[in-house]
């Protein structure tokens, strides 16, 4: 949506503030097939230094493709298939990712742009020590560094994520779940790169761990000052952590706001059905339900809102008008057309829905 | 009566080297017809053990397991018998269902084993009823489907109706939601809710999720490495727990109604409680004592010296006995600080 603004008056005047690092304009991923995957299409995001951008949404709608995307991990069969990707260093140099290669690429990724993946359990080696997989990154990064300042840094970046530095010497098995996420993210913390993308961090952690976790992520991104960039399916966890967040729906972002404004008043009634399908811990009994439903098959084309199937708030022009992300006055940015002044007409409802079918079935 | 009575289960699992690891210990609880109790833990606490045990994929060092009042008898014939009685929704949709057979195949199975159907039309038709009993419909489309046809949460709808071919009075749900979308989850919840009442079965849900523990069961139980540290209704427990391990998964689970500000401050309140940033400090394992002490953040002499009784959350309000358990009203904890009065000032103050 802002994919037009270029100056930074025009930012500032959008407030959106100028100091960004990372800018995503229309991008689109295709997974190739007999019917391409559309996995995610045109989405156009902002990151800003320091900040902690969520992104949240169901199982297949685009938001790990998205991060693979970012950071310029894509493969085969994934392809990028349209939109920039930019860059922007601290000495105000604009790099675009997408035209990147060879040397610089290398550079870029894990130097610039790091990442945590979803299950530490897989991402380490279980064959190596865990300092000599931290060790891995400087041997291929800084081949300049010697062998003692790389043994120390390797206990250094575990001291900084709450393990004795001795672990270095460890076996993955030999450490916990929670513990093995812990070396992941020093891994990705090991070049001091700008952003760090977390896929589903805390997903296979216990809730005790998982707090954990966030609180030393919190503690490091303070102390370090990195952007994040945070995938996960819980979006309780995400308006708690994050600072705007971006609502995913079959390949595109439907709402892209301030995440206590989220909180407090969604817009799109898949982020309202998102918010209803996490029960208050400590709050009222209520009726409790979720989205009926699932999502489109991304190799068709869609034509229409694709929630329209699932919306409760659905009128006629949702089924052959595809809503584009824009902002209502006074609002953030969100594809729906219950906000937009051209279709929506008088009598319908934005709000929550009513009906009281708690237990509707897949409809097969 | 009782649907399931388990008394003083305890399970040992055999490891290299001819030691035990006592998985759970002295279990006692019971499910009421109609009634949902919600087992609570992390992994490792001994909740799946628990299930794999009722189901007689394990076997016990010792306890008994009674359904109805019945001991489970050894043999072939009441083995089956026990099964037709109990039965289990697995976790995982996508493994528990045989990706060769269509669904109609996986739900005439268990009623020609234990329903007394014989193959035909009588059987066709109990078929699609329980298909539409669980809301996959058109019953007749979704009955010549495979499991890799239909969605994780419909493929989690044919696994509850497998379940409740065999006309059961228990169901035990080891974790049914946990690898289905977010935005399915609570359906597939009402649905377990809704056969619960309409069939009047005694539930047992098993879950590291709080929020819904509390509010698709009546009574929830959380343990703590093969024990059971507190119980008692849903509400009480969630909202007035007892026992600081309660209270550490309590304020953990996080909270989409707390401002940033109100996060920053809950943050910096539990780094300063957690003495050491160092992890593995608090995961060292223990053999005597209170399981919980070496994480307690209120830890005293006596919880390492002698395992902690089974007090009353407060002074006659039930004991930690079968009786008292049964009964369904108490609220009770395995902790120090709620027995000793001197002790017991800083435990529930400063439960925030």
């Amino acid at each position: 949506m802002t994919a037009t603004i270029r100056t930074a008056e025009e930012r500032e005047s959008a407030g959106l503030g100028t100091d960004l690092v990372l800018r995503a304009s229309d991008v689109s991923v295709e997974y190739a097939g007999a019917r391409p995957t559309r996995a995610v299409r045109e989405v156009s995001l902002e990151l800003r230094r320091g900040e902690v951008l969520g992104i949240v949404g169901e199982s297949g709608c685009g938001k790990s493709t998205l991060a693979f995307a970012l950071t310029r991990m894509l493969r085969p069969p994934a392809r990028l298939t349209g939109g920039v990707i930019e860059y922007y260093g601290r000495d105000g140099e604009v790099t675009d990712l997408a035209a990147l290669e060879g040397e610089r690429l290398r550079e870029f990724r894990w130097g610039r742009v790091s990442m945590v993946f979803q299950s530490a359990m897989n991402a380490l080696n279980p064959v190596t020590t865990v300092g000599s997989q931290i060790e891995d990154i400087f041997r291929a990064h800084r081949p300049q560094m010697g062998r003692a300042e790389r043994r120390s840094r390797a206990g250094k970046l575990l001291e900084m994520v709450g393990i004795d530095p001795r672990r270095v010497r460890s076996f993955p098995h030999e450490l916990s779940g929670g513990m093995r996420q812990r070396v992941v993210i020093a891994m990705a913390l090991a070049l001091e790169p700008e952003i760090v993308v977390m896929d589903e961090p805390t997903t296979a952690l216990d809730v005790l761990v998982q707090r954990e976790i966030l609180d030393e992520i919190e503690a490091l991104r303070v102390e370090l000052g990195f952007a994040v960039i945070f995938i996960t399916h819980d979006l309780a966890l995400l308006m708690e952590i994050s600072d705007r967040l971006a609502v995913m729906y079959a390949g595109r972002v439907v709402e892209y706001a301030p995440a206590e404004q989220v909180a407090t008043a969604p817009l799109h009634p898949y982020t309202r059905g998102l918010l209803r399908s996490f029960p208050d811990l400590r709050g009222e009994r209520r009726d409790l339900r979720g989205i009926p439903g699932s999502p489109p098959d991304l190799r068709n084309a869609l034509t229409g809102c694709p929630f329209a199937p699932r919306c409760e708030s659905v009128f006629e022009t949702c089924h052959e008008v595809s809503p584009e992300l824009k902002a209502p006055a006074g609002g953030w940015p969100v594809a729906c057309h219950l906000h937009d002044p051209q279709y929506a007409r008088t009598g319908i409802d934005a709000g929550p829905g009513t009906d009281a079918d708690t237990d509707s079935g897949d409809k097969a | 009566m009782s649907a399931l009575t388990v008394t003083d289960l305890t399970v040992d699992y055999r490891q290299r080297g001819g030691a035990r690891l006592r998985a759970v210990d002295g279990l006692s609880f019971s499910l009421e017809p109609g009634q949902t109790l919600a087992l609570v833990g992390e992994s490792g606490s001994g909740k799946s053990t628990v299930v794999r045990t009722l189901s007689r994929f394990v076997k016990p060092s010792s306890g008994r397991i009674a359904l109805s009042g019945v001991d489970g008898a050894r043999g072939r014939s009441a083995r089956k018998a026990y099964h037709k009685t109990l039965q289990l929704v697995f976790q995982d949709p996508f493994a528990s269902l045989n990706p060769m057979h269509t669904v109609g195949h996986h739900l005439r199975r268990p009623l020609l084993l234990h329903g007394g159907l014989r193959r035909g039309a009588k059987l066709d038709a109990a078929v699609l009823e329980l298909l539409r009993s669980v809301n996959l419909t058109p019953a007749e489309d979704v009955a010549s489907k495979h499991p890799h046809e239909l969605s994780g949460g419909q493929r989690q709808r044919v696994a509850i109706a497998r379940a409740l071919a065999t006309d059961p009075k228990v169901l035990l749900a080891d974790e049914p939601v946990s690898m289905l979308d977010v935005s399915i989850r609570l359906e597939i919840l009402n649905l377990l809710d809704r056969l619960k009442r309409d069939r009047d079965l005694a539930l047992l849900y098993v879950t590291h999720d709080l929020a819904t523990a509390r509010h698709f069961s009546s009574q929830i139980m959380v343990m703590y490495r093969g024990e059971v540290v507190e119980r008692g209704p849903s509400d009480r427990v969630i909202l007035n727990p007892a026992h600081p391990y309660t209270q550490m998964l309590a304020s953990a689970a996080p909270d989409p109604t707390q401002t940033r500000a109100q996060a920053a401050e809950a943050r910096r309140a539990r780094a300063e409680r957690r003495d050491t940033r160092v992890a593995e400090h608090r995961e060292s394992a223990l053999d005597q004592g209170c399981r919980f002490r070496a994480r307690c953040p209120f830890a005293m002499e006596v919880c390492a010296t002698r395992p902690p009784d089974l007090p009353a959350e407060r002074k006659g309000e039930g004991a930690w006995n079968g009786a008292g358990a049964a009964d369904g009203a108490a609220h009770v904890a395995r902790c120090w600080l709620l027995g000793e009065p001197a002790a017991a000032a800083p435990a529930a103050s400063s439960s925030d």
